[in-house]
């Protein structure tokens, strides 16, 4: 059993069953965290859950924000300023921003840059500032930048309440746009520094690519009117592993092709695309799944290294080691795109909010989130209060997933009855590769966790690793 | 590399844990009251590593955390020395490995203190325990006073 599963945002376990013949039968990622945000916001008025609703997690409180806040927009009934529209845009867009660079640079390039069997102890963001001090100070400097544009524009770097039902809080300031436009160049060179380097270190990581949650599955994500990369608002779209376009939909219809099921043994529930049933239809979100989905990108750079990207497979990309690829490429476009963005003529217009009551009783807010589509849906009274929550989380999207990852990992890298760093490493960098947040997807409590149990065919528990 | 910051304070903690919010409400607190360029003050809910690149940039930086050891409300005052503490978890730096980081990092690393505050309860909830609120209002007054007098 790998426990705690370490480098990622909240606590699990994993625990791999042998057969008779000591091979790995069956694996299970377990996650052991419960918070049951969806009951407890039971009873609030809906016009605090935005800011209820980020204090699910540290990391990416600003995609809850967004989510939350277009489920409230659906209850007002209202048709948000278009400069409320843009700014939103600008915020999610900095809130990719600083957890991709998060999840690359602090998370993954320790394995990536020091290698899968190095030593632990030094196998981390420390370790990386010793062995390449540029590439930390350009993974520092990133998420910092991130952060910038999301306290410039919201007022604070984690759980900021700018975002609200009807739009936002305040326009942005011609200082603040200038301050955002004067880090872009910067930052731009950061990340193609960065995707440089990736693409020059992936040979490395041939027999990773081959197994690290390597198989057919459909993809999921947003998407623009034009099939465009889109990561606020657009039609949810299903691709199959061959590349063809399965369905379109209009986004607030998920509950008519998406179903939950709940395990015993893990307190994250997972997610299926209904047609298909489970589990034929399990699917994976983020930025995997956004780069295979799309039609297009829309930013010249980004634009540039996606059709590289989509080279790389005849259809969809299916190797989740290519999650790193995908999300470097996001960063490019993020970038490109808040400038394009804040660029706009409009870009300072004080028409940011819109005011209205209750209307509906019922509303749904989708956007993508770093870790892929979010998704918040209220009902409420008369009156306004909270009667019924649900939230669908991109891990939840992408349990089944990473399961099947899991299993794939330890069927090729682990063997016999006794663990070793590089096997444990290797099943947990699978899930690295999702860069899942427990915290969100638990909607969690406590400290930060990983354990791995190796289990015979008889139950009995031949060793535990805990990696704290 | 010449500094750009007399003075860094940092608070940091999680507001909706009790007592462990006395960190980062001592931050806000400060923030009101000490409006100098020469000083800047954060508060954030656990400490990052991007936080080396504004240590590095200080003559004297100030970490102010919540604790489970020791009474209620007994501010303890600690010089702070670098050390790379190496951490497989994102969100638990330590102000130690932070600072060694700023030195490997940026080639400078500042005169550190951190100020702990004792909590007696940490379960979910915004309201500090009565001890600990009075040791907030007492080092936010006494910081404050340092702090002008540059004296930290």
């Amino acid at each position: 059993m790998i426990d705690p599963v370490t480098r990622i945002e909240g606590h699990s376990k994993i625990s791999l069953h042998l057969d008779e013949e000591g091979h790995v039968e069956e694996a299970y990622f377990h996650v052991t965290q419960f918070r049951g945000f969806e009951k407890f916001c039971e009873g609030r008025p809906f016009y605090e859950m935005p800011s209820l609703m980020a204090r699910i997690c540290g990391i990416c409180p600003v995609s809850h924000l967004i989510a939350s806040a277009k489920a409230c927009d659906a209850i007002l009934a209202v048709r948000i300023p278009e400069g409320a529209v843009r700014l939103r845009k600008v915020l999610n867009l900095a809130q990719i921003l600083q957890s991709h660079a998060l999840s690359f640079f602090y998370l993954s390039v320790p394995d990536l840059l020091l290698g899968m069997d190095a030593d632990p102890a030094t196998r981390n963001v420390f370790g990386v500032m010793e062995a390449n001090p540029a590439m930390a100070k350009d993974g520092v400097r990133l998420r910092q930048f991130g952060q910038q544009i999301i306290e410039w524009l919201a007022g604070k770097r984690i759980h900021p309440a700018w975002v609200v039902p009807g739009g936002v809080g305040s326009p942005l300031t011609a200082e603040n746009r200038d301050r955002i436009l004067a880090g872009i160049p910067d930052a731009l060179a950061i990340a193609t520094r960065a995707l440089d380097w990736f693409k020059n270190a992936i040979e490395r990581f041939r027999e990773e690519i081959r197994t690290f949650a390597n198989f057919p599955t459909l993809f999921m994500g947003l998407v623009g009117e034009d099939g465009g990369l889109e990561h606020y608002a657009g039609k949810l779209r299903f691709l199959d592993a061959g590349g063809h376009v399965v369905a379109d939909y209009p986004d607030t219809t998920y509950p008519d092709f998406l179903a939950e099921i709940a395990h015993p043994w893990s307190y994250l529930k997972t997610s299926f695309y209904k047609p298909l049933g489970y589990p034929d239809g399990v699917y994976r979100v983020g930025p995997l799944a956004r780069m295979n989905i799309i039609d297009g990108i829309g930013t010249p750079r980004a634009g540039q290294e996606w059709a590289e990207f989509r080279d790389l497979d005849r259809g969809a990309v299916l190797s989740s080691f290519y999650y790193h690829y995908a999300r470097l490429i996001e960063i490019v476009y993020a970038l490109e795109k808040i400038e394009q963005l804040l660029l706009d003529s409009d870009a300072l217009d004080t028409n940011v909010r819109a005011h209205a009551s209750v209307n509906n009783t019922e509303g749904i807010g989708v956007s993508e989130a770093p870790r892929g589509t979010l998704m918040h849906h209220y009902k409420v009274d008369r009156d306004g209060l909270i009667t019924w929550a649900n939230l669908i989380i991109a891990t939840g999207h992408n349990n089944a997933a990473m399961n099947r990852g899991v299993l794939q990992v330890a069927r090729h890298f682990v063997h016999g009855n006794k663990l070793t760093e590089g096997m444990l490493n290797r099943v947990e960098a699978v899930i690295r590769t999702f860069d899942p947040c427990l915290s969100c997807s638990t909607h969690a409590d406590g400290r930060l966790a990983l354990e791995v149990e190796l289990r015979s065919h008889q139950g009995e528990l031949l060793d535990v690793c805990h990696t704290r | 590399m010449p500094h750009t910051l007399n003075t860094l304070v940092i608070g940091y903690g999680n507001s909706l844990r009790g007592d462990d919010g006395a960190g980062i409400l001592v931050a806000e607190l400060l923030m009101e009251r000490i409006h100098d360029p020469e000083i800047e003050i954060l508060g954030q809910h656990q400490l990052t590593p991007e936080l080396m690149e504004p240590i590095s940039r200080a003559a004297h930086v100030i970490f102010i955390d919540a604790s489970v050891a020791g009474r209620p409300g007994k501010v303890h005052r600690i010089p702070l020395r670098p050390a790379p503490v190496c951490s497989r978890f994102t969100h638990q730096a330590t102000p130690e490995s932070l600072l060694a980081g700023a030195q490997a990092l940026y080639g400078h690393t500042p005169e550190a203190t951190l100020y702990t505050i004792p909590g007696r309860s940490f379960e979910t909830g915004q309201q500090l325990s009565p001890a600990v609120r009075r040791a907030v209002n007492e080092l936010v007054a006494t910081l404050e006073k340092e702090l002008a007098a540059n004296a930290v």
